[in-house]
């Protein structure tokens, strides 16, 4: 039971480090473009050349991934449970911000990562 | 950071996000339902799980709603900053376990919730900070 537990919570962690990095190049391929302005046109305009760029492959690619574990995990344990367990990936981008990029992490950052961390020790415990 | 103004009409679109993204999971877990017992011993087996599970109109209809919410949230992300579009979305961490009880028939204890809550504040702390970080960042 318990090493069940440990085995779908690192199958959690998985899909969380992928979506992190789905996120991370979705980010960039967004700051490069003008935000649209205003009518529908503008939108789909923005969604076709956001859709071009490389980048934005790479984060599908990642979320395809991501997707095919966390279909695994659902047929596992309650949805209730794996969602909030999901919540890690706020814990792996400050994490990586703050030893791959070395940016400053404030307090503030680190009272939040501490209080999810409770979160999902109190989710995983009931 | 230029000036970003915070309509209604965005927080429209931010909560419906969340409506939209509680509904692909209550997608996703149906079409992984369908597989009641799976154990998997082999690597090989994962691709036989997938197969059945992507056999799943529930699961296509979470991708449709995967595609949409993209859409709208790409938009959104150009037009509000992170730090407060994500705790307007952190609203799916209640709304996906009220979702699970009602659609799933899932017993959430009173510990699991005061869980939430604990991690429904550590967003909100998580994505104050993000303001600051942005606007280093510029």
């Amino acid at each position: 039971m318990k090493r069940e537990l440990v085995f779908i919570l690192s199958l959690i962690a998985l899909t969380s480090v992928c979506d992190t990095i789905n996120q991370l190049f979705l980010k960039s391929a967004i700051n490069s473009l003008v935000s649209p302005r205003g009518n529908i046109k503008a939108v789909l305009k923005f969604i076709i050349q956001l859709i071009l760029i490389p980048r934005v492959w790479i984060s599908f690619l990642f979320s395809v991934i991501s997707l095919c574990i966390w279909l695994f995990v659902l047929s596992q344990v309650d949805l209730s449970f794996a969602f909030s367990a999901d919540s890690m990936h706020y814990i792996f981008i400050a994490v990586a911000s703050r030893f791959i990029l070395k940016e400053k992490v404030c307090l503030k950052r680190w009272i939040g990562i501490v209080l999810i961390v409770v979160g999902i020790m109190v989710v995983s415990l009931s | 950071m230029s000036q970003k103004k915070f309509t209604f009409k965005l927080l429209f679109f931010l909560v419906f996000t969340d409506f939209m993204e509680t509904f692909t999971h209550l997608c996703f877990k149906k079409s992984a339902l369908i597989e009641n017992e799976v154990s998997i011993t082999k690597f090989s087996e994962f691709f036989v799980f997938l197969q059945s599970v992507f056999s799943s109109p529930f699961l296509w209809l979470g991708l449709l709603s995967v595609l949409g919410t993209f859409i709208i949230w790409s938009t959104l992300l150009s037009k509000v900053d992170l730090s407060v579009a994500v705790p307007v979305c952190s609203f799916s961490y209640i709304l996906i376990p009220l979702a699970s009880i009602v659609f799933l028939h899932e017993k959430v204890s009173l510990f699991r919730w005061s869980g939430v809550l604990f991690i429904l504040l550590g967003v909100i702390f998580v994505s104050l900070s993000a303001s600051e970080k942005e606007r280093a960042l510029e």
